[in-house]
């Protein structure tokens, strides 16, 4: 036994570190994605017999409204979730300050991550509400009627996109922060003997440097703003009448209420491949960025 | 090594068994337990919203506990979120008795062999004498698979202060009905309190209107998908709705908010009445509850015999249940008028049995008084149809009132669903 492990170890020891979170991997992502794909090739109820119906599922998909309104409230969602980098950036920038009291309104804007988006998204179904919420006694101070955010099918999804932004903005200047700890002071030392001061020290020194944050916190904007599905299932659930479902409470509404597992899977399915496109990009730059860096 | 042997070895399902036995355990406490001779556990999953009758549940566990030895252990779950947990725990993890709601929706689970059959109970407790006609709730095929609950009889609901102060009477035609609407907005009131977040207020408001217009048997060959959501017989029903929205009758952007936001403007004299279940109550604070009453939904077309949503839940015990003579032992003592009626009675329900003692609720008394005049019922469109439909249809009637104009392209779309579902 000493001598197998010897001549084996350089293999064996990092196979066993390896092996619990490769079997838990493919147990619960790779079987259950694999099994999503059978089960869309199927009609099933959930507990009774499936039926094969070959692409069927599919086929109804690509002819059905409703998955078009949720794509297109995916495509909305991933557009204002883009606000989301570049004001964590700026608020990063902000309260990166040695200014007292500083701490305090980082802490403060910390808050939201420390939130459930559970909760996140009952105060703000609250604060949308159109007889006693927040916007309603703003609204009311102009003497105006605040419009019923969450009951018009025009901007249900903006208001529910814009109360999931808030967390993602938090999440995106928490990256930030880190990446800006871990400057390099040779760098802004040089920048400084050769006279770049403010907007010419952010652009050229430090941006550069942050480069590696900022796609990380993008790819996760964008991954986020895929599997968007509690806030929509707390404040909408997906309505008015299924104008602010996205495709991932599109899937469950279907398989869960509907009883059609095997549709279900057909949306799950099509999600899953937007984004694979996605993860590709992502897992394509962190190794370019990995081979620069060795 | 060992850990990854075992974790080689566990099946998802077996691990999830797992943690979900652990979970139980370590929730009742019967790990502590020392092997008690075979001491009786009968489990419940309950999905009641009324803290009354959960505590009348509880005590009449507490009670049969101490009669019996045996040990009863309670899950009550949020309403909602236990109508989608029922899909899975009755195939892994089924407790001994569960609560559900009867006809269609038993029937969905009693088809695909979920639900045991308990027609011994019924033979042994003479049930269906005291049942009556109630017993076909929970028939399908001559078995009965479940115990009728409280029975709730749909209908306007209104303060009879209110009415009172303006000189109201509920309206039993239609066109005291567009008078009263006109009457209640005068009064700045909404003459008609309704959320639909939850969409099935839509499907309820739907049903009454079919009910009045088209009759029971109409309706029910619908609600079995045997008539096109497009058939001329609805455009009535739609013309008339489309009347009501148009004239303002029913609460401004009642999709954001649910029933209970909307009970609670009738309960502060927001709004003038509302079509509801006895439940309506628990949106009224206590000093106000006599002022609560009942009145018909209006006669819409002369001459049709009146129908009513008379919906009925239902106790029932899972195929899967460990302990089904237990569970049978304690719905015997659960179901005594006694017992049965006190749980009832706090839902302001009417009791199936027609030995319960009389109720001192003046509300359950209307509607046991009312019911006697109802010609024929069916129970509620998410309960009549099928669930696929069901959630469609009410997106749709959702839709349909806030967007009246829209009306032929949401009924193509129930048209095509209808088609793909019962063909």
């Amino acid at each position: 036994m000493p001598r197998f492990w010897r001549r084996h170890r350089h293999w064996l020891t990092p196979a066993l570190f390896l092996l619990p979170g490769l079997i838990l991997f493919s147990l619960v992502i790779l079987a259950a994605s694999v099994e999503t794909v059978w089960i869309s090739l199927h009609e099933w109820d959930g507990i009774g017999a499936k039926t094969w119906v070959g692409l069927a599922n599919y086929a109804e998909l690509a002819e059905d409204p409703q998955f078009y309104v949720s794509l297109k409230n995916n495509v909305i969602w991933l557009l204002i979730f883009m606000l989301a980098p570049p004001i964590g950036l700026a608020l990063a920038l902000i309260v990166n300050q040695q200014i007292r009291g500083m701490r305090i309104l980082k802490s403060l804007f910390f808050v939201p991550l420390v939130l459930a988006t559970v909760t996140v998204g009952v105060v703000f179904g609250w604060v949308y509400d159109p007889t006693f919420g927040l916007l309603q006694l703003i609204f009311g101070l102009f003497g105006a009627t605040a419009p019923a955010l969450l009951s018009d099918e025009n901007f249900a999804t903006f208001a529910v996109a814009a109360a999931a932004l808030w967390p993602q903005i938090a999440f995106c200047m928490v990256l930030f922060l880190a990446g800006l700890n871990n400057l390099d002071e040779d760098l802004i030392g040089a920048g400084r003997v050769d006279g770049a001061r403010g907007w010419r020290m952010l652009r050229h020194v430090v941006l550069p440097q942050l480069s590696q944050v900022g796609f990380i916190a993008i790819a996760v904007t964008v991954i986020g703003a895929l599997r968007s599905f509690d806030m929509v299932a707390v404040m909408t659930t997906g309505g008015p009448y299924g104008s602010s479902t996205v495709l991932a409470y599109q899937m469950y509404e279907e398989s869960i209420f509907s009883y059609r597992f095997g549709y279900g899977a057909a949306i799950a399915t099509v999600l899953f491949v937007i984004m694979s496109a996605f993860i590709a990009w992502y897992l394509h730059g962190l190794i370019k960025a990995e081979r620069s860096n060795a | 090594m060992t850990i990854t042997a075992t974790m080689l070895s566990t099946t998802r399902r077996r691990f999830l068994k797992g943690t979900g036995a652990a979970l139980a355990a370590s929730a009742t406490g019967s790990l502590c337990l020392p092997a008690l001779a075979q001491a009786q556990e009968i489990t419940i999953i309950s999905n009641l919203s009324n803290a009354g009758q959960r505590d009348i549940l509880h005590r009449l566990a507490a009670e049969y506990e101490a009669k019996s030895g045996a040990k009863i252990t309670i899950n009550n779950m949020d309403h909602e979120a236990h109508k989608t947990a029922i899909r899975s725990y009755l195939v892994v993890g089924a407790p001994d008795i569960c609560f559900w709601f009867s006809g269609n929706r038993m029937k969905a689970f009693v088809t695909k062999g979920l639900f045991d059959d308990i027609s011994d109970l019924f033979a042994r407790e003479n049930y269906k004498s005291v049942l009556g006609a109630t017993t076909n709730a929970v028939t399908v095929g001559d078995k009965q698979y479940g115990l009728p609950m409280g029975g709730l009889l749909w209908g306007l609901f209104y303060r009879k202060d209110v009415f009172a102060e303006h000189n109201w009477t509920p309206p039993k035609t239609w066109t005291d009905f567009l008078a009263f609407g006109e009457a209640a907005k005068s009064a700045s009131m909404i003459p008609m309190s309704m959320g639909t977040k939850e969409l099935w207020p839509a499907g309820g408001w739907f049903d009454h209107m079919n009910l009045r217009i088209n009759g029971l048997d109409k309706h029910i060959a619908l609600m079995d998908g045997k008539v096109q959501y497009t058939d001329p017989m609805l455009t009535p029903v739609f013309d008339k709705w489309s009347e009501l929205i148009k004239a303002g009758f029913f609460s401004p952007n009642h999709s954001s908010f649910g029933w209970e936001q909307a009970g609670a403007a009738l309960a502060q004299k927001k709004a003038a009445m509302m079509d509801l279940g006895g439940f309506v109550r628990s949106a009224f604070p206590e000093a106000d509850l006599p002022q609560l009453a009942y009145a018909p939904f209006p006669e819409i077309i002369p001459g049709v015999a009146r129908y009513e949503d008379f919906s009925v839940n239902s106790v029932h015990v899972p195929a899967n249940a460990k302990n089904k003579q237990g569970a049978r032992d304690f719905l015997a003592y659960f179901y005594k008028p006694e017992n049965l009626g006190a749980f009832l009675a706090a839902e302001g329900a009417i009791p199936p049995r027609n030995d319960c003692p009389p109720s001192n609720d003046p509300l359950v008394n209307a509607a046991v008084e009312e019911l006697k005049k109802v010609v024929g019922t069916s129970q509620y469109y998410d309960r009549d149809t099928d669930p696929d439909m069901a959630q469609e249809g009410m997106t749709g009637l959702q839709e349909f009132m806030v967007k009246p104009e829209r009306r032929d392209q949401i009924l193509e779309r129930l048209e095509k669903t209808r088609k793909r579902i019962f063909s």
